[in-house]
């Protein structure tokens, strides 16, 4: 079970996020863009209802992530040290500021459900709950690398709850924005209200795009200091990949912005709603997978702190040199054969079969993707549409062949269990998950690519595929080998990254008009190209 | 404002406790002082963060993948961690850790050392 609860553990970091920044940029949003209490607002009590109700789902899921947090944190060292962590939890502070951040969501849970729901308008009402949020927002300083300096503590400490806070106001508001549109859509809200909301908005997201970088500027020269420490380390790897999520989100955050401007010089509401609530769902896509990998580079130690294991720019720039993929296998005999030396703590023998072995699963696998996305791309004319457009049916052969190659030392191949090595070990779940998550996706696609009527079925791989990337970004470990590990992170991290682009893409190629529609639709592809060679060139670090 | 002042009691609380981040061994002391033979020996860690020895374990790995738990006490400097050796017949050893850092994360870490007879 060791597997499963590490697994979860570092999945509930980004989950916590999400609902901190649906709680407390939902707040920011009712005192920065909504601001009720206005005298010359009027807003209809079904926005306001909306708007309050999303931040109390929001604080009832914070206590229910953050108990759930503890509870697995208990789990996870019961049977990580095979004993009972009691007493000496109850004493950590990762217990105690744990439940008082609990404690502080429930108090705000409380009284939005029977005193602010009660009292929309109320700047008071708002005001206090902001005052009860503050504590938890505050107690988040004590569960952060910050607070673990011997130098700087404070200034490290206030950054990052700082840094926290901004990034909670964008993403929140985003989720108030998405709301609305729904009230929008059913004509619950008057017209005008939408271009000026998303007005609003986009003021108070430049001021937290702003407090981003003040805040994270900082926090990154602390905590990775020297060029190799940013491309050589975990740490620094991760936080590259955010930036440029970040820049992503960015992109579409303008083009909102830019649509807004348009409609208050020409009054055409057609791009404001026809193209900027899709642009806000895909923003919304990478918002969260910035979330979970934020959460990821929580896990991490920083870059400073092990000098000695960085790579060097060379060893990282390696990992993606292109040359010939293996398309040989080792049997599975070697495989065996090698395993025992392999894992072994003294006397460790490095197995040549275990990485060729791997070389070849990760080099196959680009293969069918690559060669999926050239079908991908002749689907797009018309000549060849009629068969190419089964393209999707790749995935599930690749699922196909990842089930028998991935795990070798487990069932079918191995002498390990199916259930055994399925919940014992972190890593062959992930391969379980992403394996039958592969597969569903060639079943969906090619369904949803050939019947003529598919509803809402093409709308899966999208929302697959960003899961995938997350998934990629959100599970990050530092093992025995740091430095090899993190070699393999590289690659890993930098195809989540275009999984994601695949997904916002396919996105928005299935709700936009032409032309986005077909822009979007080959920058997907061609994501899917992207990953398609990484992997064809993968070469693991012999360990 | 009733329901504030035990809220921020709650939260002086927590304040008033020290934490720390994320733990990995920064400095060894096996590099610079080999492990002697046939004698117990201590070997000092630095960690880059304060840990959570109650919720940690340490073990010794001898041949064969053998492991013996072996105690650790704190240092006298933050993050400073003692290891008690037991006394060690030659050949090829590893420590392997189980380190609970005060931020929540577990992480395990693994040093790898040779005991020789001296030349
Ligand atoms: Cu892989």
């Amino acid at each position: 079970m060791e597997g499963i609860a590490n697994y979860l553990d570092s999945l509930i970091g980004g989950v916590d996020l999400t609902f901190y920044s649906i709680t407390i940029g939902g707040l920011m949003w009712g005192l920065f863009v909504l601001r009720p209490w206005d005298e010359n607002a009027n807003y209809n009590n079904a926005l306001l209802e909306k708007t309050i109700g999303l931040i109390y789902f929001g604080s009832k899921a914070l206590v229910i992530t953050q108990l759930s947090k503890i509870g697995l944190k208990i789990w996870l060292m019961a049977v990580t040290l095979g004993k009972s962590p009691f007493p000496a939890f109850f004493q950590t502070v990762q217990f105690q500021a744990g439940l008082a951040r609990a404690a502080f969501a429930f108090g705000l849970f409380l009284f939005i459900k029977h005193s602010l729901y009660n009292n929309t308008r109320s700047k008071q009402h708002w005001l206090t709950a902001i005052a009860i949020i503050a504590p938890l927002v505050m107690a988040a300083a004590w569960l952060v690398h910050g607070a673990s300096r011997l130098e700087d503590r404070g200034l490290l400490m206030t950054l990052t709850v700082s840094h926290q806070l901004a990034a909670a106001t964008w993403v929140g508001g985003i989720f108030q924005i998405l709301a609305i549109w729904r009230l929008k859509k059913r004509n619950a809200i008057s017209v005008e209200l939408w271009p000026l909301l998303l007005k609003r908005f986009s003021i108070v997201g430049i001021w937290a795009v702003v407090g981003l970088l003040i805040t994270g500027t900082p926090l990154a020269w602390y905590y990775i200091r020297t060029f190799q420490g940013f491309i050589g380390a975990g740490y620094g790897n991760l936080l590259m990949v955010k930036i440029m999520m970040m820049g992503l989100a960015l992109g579409f955050a303008w083009m909102n912005r830019q649509a807004v401007e348009d409609y208050f010089s020409s009054r055409s509401l057609y791009v404001l709603t026809t193209r900027v609530p899709y642009y806000i769902e895909a923003e919304t896509l990478i918002l969260l997978t910035i979330l979970f990998t934020a959460a990821s580079l929580a896990s991490q130690p920083p870059s400073v702190d092990i000098p000695h294991l960085t790579a060097t720019w060379e060893e990282v720039l390696n990992m993606f040199h292109p040359r010939i993929p293996r398309w040989e296998s080792p049997t599975h005999e070697a495989l065996i054969a090698g395993e025992a030396g392999r894992v072994a703590i003294v006397g460790q023998v490095p197995s040549e079969a275990a990485t060729a072995w791997s070389d070849y699963n990760h080099n196959i696998s680009g293969i069918f993707l690559t060669v999926m996305s050239f079908f991908a791309m002749l689907s797009y004319r018309d000549r060849f549409h009629h068969w190419a457009r089964y393209w999707p049916v790749g995935f599930m052969g690749l699922g196909v062949f990842l089930f028998f190659r991935s795990d070798a030392e487990s069932w079918p191949l191995g002498p390990i269990g199916f259930w055994d090595s399925t919940f014992n070990n972190g890593e062959i779940l992930q391969h379980r998950i992403a394996t039958l998550l592969v597969f569903v996706l060639g079943w969906f696609e090619t369904r949803a690519r050939v019947k003529d009527d598919p509803g809402i079925l093409p709308f899966f791989f999208p929302l697959l595929a960003a899961f995938g990337g997350m998934m990629l970004l959100a599970h990050s470990h530092v093992g025995f080998e740091a430095k090899t590990a993190f070699l393999i992170q590289v690659g890993h991290t930098l195809m989540g990254v275009f999984s994601l682009i695949l997904a916002c893409g396919r996105w928005l190629e299935l709700k936009l008009d032409s032309p986005g529609k077909n822009i979007a639709g080959f920058i997907s592809v061609f994501a899917l190209f992207q990953i398609g060679v990484i992997l064809m060139f993968y070469r693991e670090p012999l360990y | 404002m009733r329901v504030l002042k035990p809220l921020f009691l709650a939260l002086t609380l927590v304040i008033s406790n020290l934490a720390f981040g994320h733990a990995v061994v920064t400095h060894n002391s096996l590099k610079l002082k080999p492990v002697p033979v046939n004698q117990a020996s201590q070997v000092e860690l630095s960690f880059n963060s304060k840990v959570e020895l109650d919720l940690s374990e340490v073990f010794l790995v001898s041949a064969g993948d053998v492991m013996t738990p072996i105690k650790a006490i704190p240092g006298e400097k933050p993050g400073q961690v003692l290891l008690e050796l037991p006394s060690l017949i030659p050949g090829e050893y590893a420590i392997k850790l189980k380190i609970f850092a005060a931020d929540g994360h577990l992480s395990e870490d693994l040093l790898r050392f040779f005991v020789k007879e001296a030349k």
